[in-house]
């Protein structure tokens, strides 16, 4: 084929026709083979510029574009676009940094000009060996993988469902529901847990578009936006995992809390009646609120902010189940007496100081404290603590409530590995951003709703499972294309040795092994293009597209030398 | 693997060291713990050795456990019959400890599945140079045999002249002489496979291995100062860009070094590839700018490519300088620059098949001395 690669140089306005003596480029290169014309415009990203490239793509009839200007990032899509809609492949452009990395960087207007000279040369001599690569369409999957089914995995799929979308919902316990499933009551408006949980995990069995896996775990998960394969095993059988496609990942993973044996100021595991809020919540829920003689407490002590110092961070919740723990003990033993340890007071929003201040009418000490620690004394528990005013005090109680710190599940971490989604402060899955991206994460396709993200309450909860549908709803648009990266890596059959050196380098489990063969294999619909597996092949039987051994040695040769 | 080697056993010698180990191959087979051994053999002109696979247990004893020279690779041969996977049966496989290196080398590169394989290998007091060998085979056996009673090493290959790892266990069983009693020799297990040979053998470890340990530490010492000393000197003739090109300048280009090595071990080498044939007008210019251009170009480039590639799996065994028909000194140049890139990675190829190979470990705080300075 004969090639005629035209050569455009771009003053950019003032910002490289001032640093760079374009003449001299355009003199340096317009000899040079193929070149079948070498010119400068004023400003090729204007709209006017743009026009003048589409009109000179056709009007010289050219094969191949190469653009001298300015980085990559600000304008090779814009040029991209001129040569598609100039009916040539846009991959057989390729643009010049000759602002960023000539202009720039320097006040010596020669040495500027010899190094875009070179930065052009070697641009032309790259695009030489440039082929055009196609775009490729799938369909994308509509459907969605929730994991987790507690409140907030259990809002996002009813809602997801509603819209017709199938909806995988994987439970690592044997029944959905989650931590709810304990509370007798929530807190502002001691609405029973059963009665927010238990009419929507009807709704679900009864949706046909969600199937449910209990005692179940998500194994693995390979893919992008639209396109994730999805593996998922029962935890207690020995079966062959189930296998499907989804769209976008829900994590909903939840949280638990943290255990208070790792500070031992509190007595907790040492001493008898000395309790974790899960545990009150399940002993309250039960009906047996009682000590361990089984008689009923006369005095309770609730202790905040347990392990926050060791954590790091509020755990936003602790505050008002506090206090509605202060109800339950109001509600079942008329006349105990109550004294919370707090440190600092958490009740931010529009009802919660209403029920703060219904709640401490009767019976209830609040107690700003530091230095905490809880020992046994006689048939008593006692606990020495500094006031406000740093005077030692001392209060003996039957019992405490320890309130810890809010931390992820278990799971996070494994999950986190199975994803690649990075889990960020305090070990929490890291949201995209904290402010403008909160249920979004690095990964195109899967979203964070609920404590997975960070302690949060129900109502908190439920409004992120509600941004997520409609980030899916949105973004994955029933028959909508999508287009996979076309740049991507091929493993030469013939040259490969089979070490699997690539596979572990991988960040997305693009590559797979064939075991007949003993070659590895891209998946070209997962891979992305990120050269990874070329950097590590040790025998050079992976080659990435746009980025092959000929264009990158070519440009070198110009470039370096 | 690599479990503390305390205990061995012992077996009695009944005339000379090399039928006693014999034996106790057969003794293997007889009791069914392997059903094939792979092993070198004398080749039937009686001038060189091969590796041999021997599933007739009657012809174990023409077998030669510590031949003189090394014509191929115990990995390649390993490697060779098991590189499509493993096999139904179990074989035990007699290599120097440079040879078990390097198996395990490329059973972490998968170019071997140990699964069905027993590494057994031996105190090694070097290999002959194939060249000098072959000359006169005769007399190259005389020399080997008495280099080893007299315990001298300076007719080995240069490199197993300064080898500090001539008796490093990375295998399942190995074959200790140095430090045993008169008319004995260790048999010491490195895995749970050698323990449970030992065992079927009902062979008990109930002998210290300290004299043993002392012996290979001293000598190990003493080779690694001599290697240091070696690879320094070696330095000041072939280190700089100069100095390198003259060193290769004589290289041919016949590719041997690359054949012969055993942990080279790529389908196609990418030097001998299309990737490093360019369009005519390249060389052109390249001799335009330096006047002239040697061709066929960048044999500097080759070996070069070759130390980036293998050197954090090279071994030393000194494959590649004794098929280097012009004498350069490949292997003592690898030598040193394996030990260098290996300290990087505080690496040791070959040492532990647990040990992941470099270049797929990440750590985030790594060779931080070779940043930039910002």
């Amino acid at each position: 084929m004969e090639r005629k690669i035209g050569v455009y140089i771009c003053e950019c306005g003032p910002n490289i026709s001032e640093k760079i003596d374009i003449d001299k480029v355009i003199d340096a290169v317009s000899k040079l083979d193929d070149v079948s014309v070498a010119k400068r415009y004023k400003l090729l990203c204007s709209e006017e510029g743009k026009k003048y490239l589409l009109d000179e793509i056709k009007k010289q009839g050219l094969t191949h574009l190469v653009v001298s200007a300015c980085s990559p990032r600000d304008h090779e899509k814009t040029f991209m676009e001129i040569c598609e809609k100039a009916g040539i492949n846009p991959y057989l452009f390729q643009m010049a940094n000759i602002r960023e990395h000539c202009a720039w960087i320097t006040e010596n207007k020669d040495e500027a000009t010899k190094k875009a000279i070179r930065m052009t040369k070697a641009a032309i001599r790259r695009v030489r060996y440039h082929s055009s690569l196609k775009k490729k369409e799938i369909e994308g999957n509509p459907d969605v993988l929730v994991i987790g089914g507690g409140i907030a995995g259990i809002e996002a799929s009813l809602q997801l469902a509603d819209s017709d979308r199938k909806i995988y919902l994987v439970e690592k316990e044997s029944s959905l529901g989650g931590l709810i499933n304990n509370f007798e009551k929530t807190y502002p408006n001691m609405v029973p847990g059963s009665d927010i949980i238990k009419q929507r995990i009807e709704d679900i069995k009864k949706n046909e578009n969600i199937k449910v896996y209990t005692d179940s775990e998500v194994e693995e998960i390979i893919g992008f936006l639209g396109n994730f394969e999805v593996k998922v095993k029962k935890v207690t059988e020995e079966n062959e995992p189930a296998e499907f496609n989804v769209g976008a990942v829900v994590l909903a993973t939840g949280s638990s809390v943290f255990d208070p044996e790792k500070t031992p100021q509190y007595g907790y595991k040492k001493l008898d009646n000395v309790i974790t809020s899960l545990e009150f919540e399940e002993m309250n829920k039960s009906g047996k609120l009682s000590l361990a003689n089984g008689e009923k407490p006369k005095t309770v002590a609730i202790v905040h902010c347990v392990g926050r110092e060791k954590v790091g961070y509020c755990s936003d919740i602790c505050c008002m189940y506090s206090l509605k723990f202060v109800r339950y003990l109001h509600d079942k033993i008329p006349n105990v007496k109550v004294s919370n340890f707090y440190s600092d007071l958490c009740i931010p929003g529009k009802t919660h100081q209403k029920f703060y201040e219904q709640t401490i009418e009767k019976n209830v000490d609040l107690i700003r404290s530091t230095d905490i620690n809880i020992e046994k004394k006689a048939n008593k528990i006692s606990i020495t603590y500094n006031d406000e005013n740093k005077n030692k005090k001392n209060l003996s109680v039957d019992m405490v409530i320890l309130s810890p710190a809010v931390i992820p599940n278990s799971d996070t971490k494994k999950l986190a590995g199975i994803t690649s989604i990075s889990q960020g402060d305090g070990g929490f899955f890291a949201e995209e951003h904290e402010k403008l991206g909160p249920i979004s994460t690095t990964t195109e396709g899967i979203y964070i709703v609920g404590s997975a993200q960070g302690p949060k309450d129900i109502s908190s909860t439920i409004i992120q499972a509600e941004a997520a549908t409609g980030k899916i709803l949105t973004s994955l648009i029933p028959g909508k294309k999508i287009e996979p990266e076309i740049k991507v890596s091929h493993i030469s059959e013939s040259l490969c040795i089979g070490c699997k050196t690539c596979l572990s380098v991988c960040s997305y489990g693009a590559i797979t092994f064939d075991e007949t063969k003993k070659v590895s294999v891209v998946n070209e619909v997962i891979c992305r293009g990120c050269g990874n597996c070329v950097a590590a092949c040790p025998s050079g039987a992976a080659s990435i597209k746009h980025f092959t051994f000929d264009q990158l040695y070519q440009e070198l040769v110009e470039a370096v030398q | 693997m690599n479990k503390p080697k305390n205990k061995a056993a012992v077996v009695k010698v009944k005339n000379d060291i090399e039928k006693s180990v014999l034996d106790f191959l057969k003794k293997g087979m007889d009791n069914e713990i392997f059903d094939a051994v792979l092993i070198p053999m004398k080749v039937p002109a009686g001038d060189s050795f091969a590796y041999v696979l021997i599933k007739d247990k009657s012809l174990l004893k023409d077998a030669s456990y510590l031949p003189p020279v090394m014509p191929v690779q115990g990995a390649n041969a390993v490697s060779s019959i098991t590189r499509l996977g493993k096999g139904k049966m179990k074989i035990a496989a007699v290599l120097r400890p440079c040879e078990t290196r390097a198996t395990v080398e490329l059973t972490k590169l998968g170019q071997t599945d140990l699964e069905n394989i027993i590494l057994i290998s031996m105190d090694c007091p070097g290999v002959l140079p194939l060249s000098d060998f072959v000359k006169d085979p005769k007399k190259g056996m005389k020399l080997f045999d008495e280099s080893i009673q007299k315990g001298e090493d300076k007719s080995m290959r240069p490199v197993c002249q300064i080898c500090d790892k001539s008796s490093m266990v990375s295998g399942d069983i190995h074959i200790g002489t140095l430090g045993a009693k008169k008319d004995t020799f260790f048999v010491i297990s490195n895995s749970n496979k050698g323990d449970e040979i030992l065992s079927k053998l009902k062979i008990s470890k109930k002998e210290d291995l300290d004299n043993w340990q002392s012996k290979v530490k001293n000598i190990s010492e003493e080779k690694l100062k001599k290697r240091k000393n070696a690879h320094k000197t070696l330095k000041s003739k072939v280190g700089g860009l100069d100095n390198l090109l003259d060193t290769f300048s004589q290289c041919i280009n016949c590719h041997n070094c690359m054949r012969v090595c055993p942990v080279c071990y790529c389908r196609l080498c990418y030097f001998d590839s299309d990737k490093v044939k360019h369009p005519s007008d390249d060389y052109l210019m390249r001799a335009e700018k330096t006047g002239s251009l040697r061709c066929p170009s960048d044999i500097t480039l080759f070996q070069m490519g070759r130390m980036m590639h293998m050197s954090l799996s090279c071994v030393s065994c000194g494959m590649c300088e004794d098929a280097c028909p012009m004498d350069i000194p490949v292997a003592q140049i690898f030598s040193m620059v394996a030990d260098e890139t290996q300290d990087l990675f505080d690496y040791v190829s070959g040492r532990d098949i647990e040990e992941p190979l470099p270049f797929v470990s990440y750590k985030e705080k790594e060779l931080e001395e070779m940043e930039d300075a910002a």
